[in-house]
């Protein structure tokens, strides 16, 4: 098994989509998902580089497996569901702690998914009816329901997680070029979430390449001044 | 789905192991090549030997025959049993203390080396001293939160190291200078070398047995939360999704590409190739589950299992048997690491061919290309599958065991017309692919004869194209198969590139005769044409020449006009096509003209006969005149081309012909080829009254000749003009004084104008001859003051002359009495004297000899 160049983890709560964006992306297919026990990978071949896609499970129960999954990542990308608020709250609380074992110039995209499910230019007609409207209560019963978290909440996250990072926001993408509202079910904005993130990893692998990951000890490769070794026939 | 990967055997029956004595379990084994260690819990070890008897069906029995069993003397279960080979000992953990016992006689080591206060144990599989006599252990200490390291010698051990660990571990496992531990509340990563520790994920060893396990160079597995099997390296980085186990697991194996599990009730094997679960053996009352060098077993209490994995080709074969390709593919690639290179290629090649074919019977054929593509297969196979495509003569057969179950493509189909025709263009085209490939490499013939099956059973365009270019299509069998498709042309095409051209034009003039019906080519008389053009077969052309005259003159006859002219130059004979095409006028006409204008050939038969042919036209059609005029006035316009340009035709006898047959014109040609030109003229003037014809006459007959010639035959013209009209002896006719005026007029620069104006009657005015006049002044004017310039420069030159001279003469030359003769050295007598070029005087006679001298004497001087 080739090591893969780099590693891009879907992180987000339990039925945001998490699976379903990435089956949609690599089989280009929306089916029926069961809910993800532990993780699974994809490879993926994006021009001369492997990059690994891990899809992790939301289920509470696998938490404590994100910090491992997000080790040495190059890309987060953090899912969220447009019509269930709290799951965006979830990416903060809950989530964002399991990024620090990536690696410090880890690249994040916020995506907001099941924009389907909520009515057409529903958010224009929130931001003009003012916060009053929008069946907020009772579940999403209804097929279609205003959405119910804005973009822009999506981009304040994004510049927050910037700051909890202590990255500059002028070497990184810019929160516009990193949120995004996506369906699985439609596809819409699926490949350019991906082919977007492809595209700014690889200028980032090139630069480990040059460079060495930054500032990430990789003791596998740390070999003590020990006794030399005596060869067999010695 | 479930695969079968392992059956389970017995290797030690309760009876064997413990008798009667139902209290004593079994509490952990070793297995170290054909050794089978028992620790058991009355602190005793047996020792077994195991003998496998491989079976039919890729499986094994094995049978265990007991050795010894020493009570180690304490009356605490034995934990632990590691061997340590290369040592000839084996590590036995029992009552918290680490005894090195001889791996036969069991007997302690004499040193009595132990380690002291270990509750568990694991043996550096990566070791890093790289002392073949020295094994690597490290222990979970009694003490709180510690672990130990050591070396292990025949009868000495050594600490090298201790670390303290944040919590209490409850499992290590070892590779190189990595520890992995699983702790009350995480598993972690730890090099002891360095004491830097990395966090993996939390998990609550208390709660559930935690199992960490060395897989591999630098990678653990490990039992995760809600049953997840984990994969971590010494990185601490997940390279492998988990596999999901259930809750409850106990123990876990590797046995490539396979992870065992045990529970309580079963065993479960998934594939770490795709995570994916493939076996469930159910097995009661499991405690213990390890692999030894890729042996499993697992034990209960009483009695010890052996996993007998089924041979990975057994299980590729299942998996293909049941058409689960991907899985299949997937375990035969992960294969690559476990068998030699060279066998691997072998198998995964076959397998990828058997994919493919699994594939194609689905009708999925851009699947089933690739796999044929990255599976090398060898076409043949592909093409042994469709009835008749095969050559007769191939001496293919088909590899065995067999790549798939089909005897052939109706039995594949089960007679679904349809879907044979999906096959079957799925292999025109895949031939076609390949065919320049070197897939093909070998197989060519196979694979081109194939194509044209197809092709001609389709009715496809690309047959003919395979024909016409570079192909290795068998004769007999291709033949036969066109044949049998009517597709005679193409057949023909086939003999042609098999170098029988006569059997391909037979076929073709059979087409044509409508003996045989092909209606691939609509114009096929022409394409036979053509054909025989460019044959370089004589006798091919000769006996089908006849044949393509008769259907058309014109377009037969291109069978020797149209030939390359180099090969006529040297094969075909005139004269032969002559006599051939005696029979067929215009294309004897069509053959002389091609000889005389297109080859340019000067034999005088060749242009006499055309000439006569073209007479014998003209003369011919000319009584019934009217309706052919534009045929008739081009023939003639080619006899007159051909009279006039030609010079090689025998003019007399041509001339006999022509006279008194009404035409002048030719006559008047014939005329100027004499040099009769005042005949000629006269026939143009008088009798044709044909003026400007006349005048071209005149241009024609001067061509290449001097102005002389040429003023002479104009002369003559004008003559002819002016002089008495033969018809009517009165002076000319206007008519003719209009005719000399023109000449006149047109052509002032061909008269003597001085001559003509005698010839002038005094009645013209000037007025009429302006031109001519002008023109012939003109041309006075010039010549003369062209003379006078020419006068002038000539005078000039002479002046320069002149003065030269005068240079030369220019000072005095004084004779006096002291001036001596340069050559006789005696003094001038006389006033003559000769002045050398040098300035030099002598005597006249002096200069005489002189030059007789140097003329006598310069052929010696030359010697
Ligand atoms: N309408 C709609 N449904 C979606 C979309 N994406 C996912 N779903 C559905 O949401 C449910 C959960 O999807 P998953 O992809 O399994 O969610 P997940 O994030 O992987 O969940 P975990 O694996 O448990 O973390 C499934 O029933 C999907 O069919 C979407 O874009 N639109
Ligand atoms: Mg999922």
């Amino acid at each position: 098994m080739r090591k893969p160049d780099g590693k891009i983890v879907l992180l987000g709560d339990m039925n945001v989509g998490k699976t379903s964006l990435l089956q949609r992306y690599m089989e280009r297919r929306f089916a029926d998902t069961v809910s993800t026990v532990g993780g699974a990978f994809y490879l993926k071949q994006w021009g001369s580089y492997n990059i690994s896609i891990w899809d992790t499970a939301g289920r509470e129960q696998f938490h404590g497996l994100g910090s491992m999954y997000c080790r040495g990542a190059t890309a987060i990308i953090l899912t969220y569901d447009v019509n269930h608020p709290q799951t965006l709250v979830e990416l903060e609380d809950r989530f964002l702690g399991l990024t620090d074992t990536a690696n410090t110039d880890c690249l994040y995209a916020i995506v907001g998914n099941k924009v389907d499910l909520s009515e057409e230019g529903a958010s224009e007609n929130w931001e003009k009816e003012g916060h009053s409207s929008g069946p907020v209560g009772g579940g999403c019963v209804s097929p279609k329901v205003s959405k119910q978290v804005r973009l822009e909440e999506a981009v304040a996250l994004y510049k927050k997680i910037l700051k909890y990072k202590m990255l500059d926001e002028k070497d990184m993408p810019a929160a516009e070029q990193m949120c995004f509202e996506t369906s699985a079910k439609t596809g819409h904005n699926v490949d350019l979430l991906f082919e977007t993130l492809f595209d700014l990893v690889v200028p980032v692998i090139l630069r480990h390449r040059a460079q060495g990951p930054p500032q990430t000890v990789d003791i596998s490769r740390y070999k003590p001044p020990g006794p030399a070794k005596s060869g067999c026939c010695a | 789905m479930s695969t079968k990967a392992f059956t389970l055997v017995s290797a030690v029956e309760p009876e064997l192991l413990m008798g009667d004595k139902e209290r004593v379990n079994i509490e952990c084994v070793e297995c170290c090549g054909k050794n089978l260690y028992v620790g058991t819990s009355d602190g005793s070890i047996h020792h077994f030997l195991l003998e496998e008897q491989p079976l039919p069906a890729g499986t094994a029995a094995f049978t265990a025959t007991r050795q010894r069993h020493r009570h180690l003397g304490f009356r605490k279960p034995v934990t632990e049993l590691r061997a340590a080979s290369a040592l000839h000992r084996l590590l036995v953990l029992c009552d918290c203390s680490i005894t090195l016992v001889h791996m036969r006689s069991l007997e302690p080591v004499p040193s009595g080396a132990r380690i002291k206060g270990a509750v568990a144990l694991a043996l550096n599989e990566n070791p890093v001293s790289g002392d073949p006599f020295c094994v690597e252990v490290c222990i979970i200490s009694v003490k709180r939160r510690t672990v130990q390291v050591f070396m292990v010698y025949e009868d000495r051990v050594q600490i090298v190291r201790e670390v303290s660990t944040p919590e209490q571990p409850l499992a290590v496992a070892v590779d190189g200078y990595f520890l992995c531990l699983a702790l009350t509340t995480q598993y972690i990563i730890l090099n002891y070398h360095t004491g830097v520790a990395q966090d993996l994920f939390p998990y609550c060893g208390e709660e559930k047995h935690p199992i960490v396990k060395r897989i591999g160079r630098q990678e653990f597995l490990l039992a995760g939360p809600g049953g997840l099997g984990m994969f971590a390296t010494v990185a601490g980085i997940s390279q492998r999704a988990p596999v999901h186990w259930s809750e409850n697991v106990i123990g876990a194996a590797i046995c490539f590409p396979y992870v065992l599990a045990l529970d309580d009730e079963f065993i479960t094997v998934h594939s770490m190739l795709d995570q994916q679960q493939k076996q469930t053996l159910p097995f009661k009352e499991g405690h213990i589950l390890q692999d030894f060098e890729g042996r499993v077993i697992v034990a209960t209490s009483k009695g010890v299992y052996i996993l007998v994995p089924l041979p990975l080709e057994k299980q590729i074969q299942d998996l293909l048997s049941s058409h689960r390709v991907e899985e299949a593919l997937v375990l035969a690639k992960g294969a690559r690491r476990n068998i030699p290179k060279e066998k691997f290629q072998v198998m995964y090649r076959r397998v990828l061919q058997q994919a493919g074919f699994i594939h194609f019977a689905q009708l999925q054929f851009l699947e089933a290309k690739e796999l044929f593509r990255s599976g090398q297969l060898d076409v043949r196979e592909l093409i042994s599958l469709y009835p008749f495509l095969l050559p007769t003569s191939s001496s293919f057969t088909r590899s065995h065991p067999p790549l798939h179950e089909y005897a052939d493509l109706n039995q594949l189909t089960q007679g679904d017309q349809e879907k044979v025709a999906k096959c079957k263009h799925f292999l025109m085209s895949y031939l076609n692919e390949v065919r320049s490939t070197e897939v093909a490499n070998g197989y060519k013939e196979e694979v081109d004869t194939a194509l044209l099956k197809l092709y001609a059973e389709a009715d496809h365009d690309s047959l003919l194209d395979l024909l016409v270019t570079e192909n290795a299509c068998l004769l007999t069998d291709s033949a036969a198969w066109l044949e049998k498709h009517k597709k005679y042309f193409a057949l023909g095409l086939l003999y042609h590139y098999n170098g029988q051209d006569a059997a391909a034009v037979q076929l073709w003039v059979n087409i044509v005769n409508g003996d045989l019906h092909d209606a691939t080519r609509a114009d096929l008389y022409e394409y036979v044409v053509d054909f025989l053009t460019c044959s370089s077969d004589q006798a091919l052309v000769w006996k089908y020449a006849n044949w393509a005259l008769q259907r058309s003159e014109e377009l037969g006859v291109q069978v020797f006009t149209k030939r390359p002219l180099e090969e006529q130059q040297n094969s075909f004979n005139p004269d032969d096509i002559l006599i051939c095409l005696k029979k067929y006028p215009s294309a004897l006409v069509r053959y002389l003209e091609h000889l005389v204008m297109d080859r340019k050939l000067q034999r005088e038969e060749y242009h006499t006969h055309l000439a006569i042919l073209y007479l014998d036209e003209v003369l011919q059609r000319r009584p019934g005149a009217g309706g052919k005029d534009a045929d008739l006035t081009e023939t003639q316009a080619k006899l007159r081309r051909l009279l006039q340009k030609s010079d090689s035709y025998r003019v007399h006898f041509l001339m006999e012909r022509v006279q008194g047959a009404g035409l002048p014109m030719e006559r008047a040609i014939l005329h100027g080829k004499l040099e009769e030109h005042e005949k000629a003229l006269h026939t143009l003037v008088h009798e044709l009254r044909d003026f400007p014809a006349a005048e071209d006459y005149c241009l024609w007959r001067s061509e290449g000749r001097g102005p002389a010639y040429r003023q002479r035959l104009f002369h003559t013209l004008l003559a002819l003009y002016l002089g008495p009209s033969p018809s009517a002896p009165s002076p000319s006719t206007p008519e003719l004084a209009v005719a000399a005026v023109d000449l006149l007029n047109h052509h002032a620069a061909e008269f003597d104008a001085a001559q003509v104006l005698q010839l002038l009657p005094g009645t013209w005015s000037v007025q009429l001859l302006c031109p001519f006049l002008t023109g012939a002044m003109r041309d006075s004017i010039h010549s003369r003051r062209t003379a006078q310039v020419a006068l002038g420069l000539a005078k000039s030159e002479n002046l320069i002359y002149q003065y030269d001279k005068m240079k030369l003469k220019g000072s005095a030359i004084r004779l006096s009495d002291t001036r001596l003769c340069q050559r006789c050295h005696s003094p001038f007598c006389e006033p003559a004297f000769v002045r050398c070029p040098d300035g030099g005087l002598v005597h006249t006679h002096c200069a005489a000899s002189r030059r007789a001298d140097s003329s006598s004497s310069s052929p010696g001087a030359r010697t």
